[in-house]
């Protein structure tokens, strides 16, 4: 029996994970206006980049089965650098599928399509890689060995994954939302979002400004899939592009480029897919969209959002 | 070689390329495709199969349920539509991945759909492909005569004019929501008879056929064909889906190309492979 305190705190955990994704879209939403459809294939790599540097092995159906890193680093390290690895890649999608659209001045429906394309490319890539099939990530190798399976919290038992879960994403989150509002180069993005013009006439570069955005967004997407990956499993090469959807529906709960609204709106959106009772579990997936419907018609400016106005 | 089987399925392509092109002429982003292919799909496979007649079934019948996917599409396309196309950018497209996820959640998880599954034995109006190359080449052919009088019609030129410029044509006194939502709808009818059309063809039909994938390969084919004229993505689609039967080899490389077709055909060729100086060029196809 699932207690309550369970509920909300799987749905706490959950909903960290979708704030990551959905603040990685917001830092290149606020500098550039546009999606990168990409996100969801960079949270898939994140988990199989993670899976590999723990010591995990490809499966029968990879390309090269049996094959696996010949280490097996312990798990915050492993997550650390799948994120880098997942915020390189992120920055190759930014130098292909985006910049020369910018260049050429091109209509930002275009890297819509064309960062759709690059996430395409990568997921099937994963896919004849590691090959289709779920990965259940190696026990003990994650470092996690001399931690307890659970918890004893408020008479409740809690795996420890999902409270580490929760601490690393709200540590993310809130690293995220002090580099933004103290540091010299988190100004400077925030300029960048508020008119790049003006920004670059005072002197900031907003080309790094731009790269700074698709470095940091591809992290989080990586870290969340690591993440996932640690407490779930990775179930094939697709599963970041659902988390990628879902992002893009907290996105749009929380307010187009808030900051705030992507925190607030991850953990709604986490909470409420808890709260949907297991006999009806068949349409948890659903249930995001039909918030997302539900938002675009009532508020479509989000929980958080500013209303966007127009100059002509 | 392209056999009638194979043509079958590349008219079939060319339709949905067609139904992504109609929003694009109007400067709109709309992955519902699949969404709407798929409702079109279900409905015709859930009516034809209702008596467990394994006889067969009419063309008349079949041409009965079209009409009925044409409704129900654009019933739904006119209530998703509604609310989203007021906002402008990016939200059309969101809202349709999100109609996309949900039609297939429905489908998988609905009492009467048949689950993972799906459903089978739908009957055949024909009894050879031929007889579908015949019926969805004419409607092709209808079709392409339909987009050819809108490029020069009142609503076709207000849709380049969004396409160029919405905040302006909104200036000129375009009724700029109405344009768009026409646009939609008319995607969506044409995904939804399309499906029923395929959902005979093919026999079976479960929540597969409407799924992620098929919108990115509908949308590789108007990014190849080109999105300027109603060739464009009849063209894209033809090829594209004879591409990966006649490469066989390829096999599971198919979505990385697709995948490359459309991360860097706007890069590299923005206007895809008809473009208006070639139709210039054609002469008789003038824009």
């Amino acid at each position: 029996m699932e207690t309550l305190l369970q509920t909300l705190l799987n749905g706490a955990a959950s909903g960290g994970v979708y704030a990551l994704v959905a603040l990685g879209y917001t830092l290149i939403f606020s500098v550039l206006g546009v999606i990168n459809f990409a996100q969801g294939a960079l949270f898939s790599l994140g988990g199989y980049l993670t899976y590999l540097l723990l010591g995990g092995k490809i499966g029968v159906n990879g390309a090269l089965p049996g094959w696996g890193l010949p280490i097996g680093l312990p798990f915050w390290l492993a997550l650390l650098l799948a994120a880098l690895g997942s915020g390189a890649i992120g920055l190759l999608v930014e130098r292909i599928a985006f910049a020369p659209l910018r260049r050429r001045g091109a209509e930002p429906l275009l890297s819509l399509i064309t960062s759709l394309g690059a996430g395409v490319v990568l997921v099937n890539l994963l896919q004849l890689l590691m090959g289709a099939e779920g990965y259940a990530f190696p026990q003990g190798a994650a470092g996690l060995a001399h931690l307890p399976e659970s918890l004893l919290l408020g008479g409740a038992r809690i795996r420890t994954i999902q409270v580490l879960l929760l601490a690393i994403s709200a540590l993310a989150v809130a690293s995220l939302s002090l580099w933004l509002d103290k540091s010299r180069s988190g100004k400077a993005m925030r300029a960048v979002a508020e008119d790049p013009t003006t920004a670059t006439l005072l002197g900031i570069n907003s080309e790094a400004v731009v790269r700074l955005a698709f470095l940091l967004s591809g992290m989080l997407a990586g870290l969340g899939g690591g993440l996932i990956g640690m407490s779930v499993s990775l179930a094939g090469p697709y599963f970041g592009i659902s988390y990628g959807l879902k992002g893009l529906a907290v996105l749009v709960l929380g307010g187009l480029g808030s900051v705030p609204g992507a925190i607030v709106g991850g953990l709604v959106m986490g909470l409420a897919e808890a709260l949907i009772p297991s006999q009806a579990s068949g349409w948890r997936d659903a249930l995001a969209f039909a918030i997302l419907f539900a938002v675009l018609v009532l508020r479509p400016s989000g929980l958080l959002g500013r209303r966007q106005l127009e100059k002509v | 070689m392209i056999d009638n089987g194979l043509l079958v399925q590349m008219i079939l392509g060319a339709l949905l390329g067609l139904s992504v092109y109609l929003p694009m002429a109007a400067g709109q982003l709309s992955l519902a495709t699949p969404a709407f292919y798929a409702v079109g799909g279900t409905l015709a496979a859930l009516l034809s199969t209702q008596d467990n007649a394994q006889a067969g079934i009419t063309l008349g019948a079949m041409v009965g349920e079209m009409f009925l996917a044409a409704g129900l599409t654009a019933g739904l396309a006119l209530l998703v539509g509604l609310p989203v196309l007021r906002l402008r950018g990016i939200y059309l497209a969101i809202a349709t991945i999100a109609l996309v996820e949900i039609v297939r959640v429905a489908i998988l998880n609905l009492p009467f759909t048949g689950g993972a599954a799906g459903i089978f034995g739908i009957p055949q109006p024909f009894q050879q492909p031929l007889g579908y190359v015949l019926f969805s080449g004419g409607l092709l052919a209808a079709c392409g005569w339909l987009c050819q009088r809108l490029e020069a019609s009142r609503l076709g030129r207000s849709m380049a004019a969004i396409r160029d410029d919405e905040l302006a044509s909104r200036c000129m006194g375009i009724h700029t929501t109405r344009v768009k939502l026409t646009a939609f709808v008319a995607s969506a009818v044409l995904a939804g008879i399309t499906g029923v059309i395929a959902a005979h063809y093919l026999n079976t039909w479960n929540a597969r056929q409407g799924s992620f994938d098929v919108a990115i390969t509908t949308l590789a084919f108007v990014i190849l064909g080109g999105s300027r004229s109603w060739l464009g993505p009849v063209i894209g689609g033809l090829l594209l889906t004879a591409l990966p039967e006649l490469l066989r080899p390829v096999g599971d490389l198919r979505l990385v190309l697709f995948g490359l077709v459309i991360l860097l055909g706007p890069v590299l060729f923005p206007q895809g492979l008809i473009t208006p100086a070639l139709l210039e060029r054609l002469g008789r196809w003038k824009p």
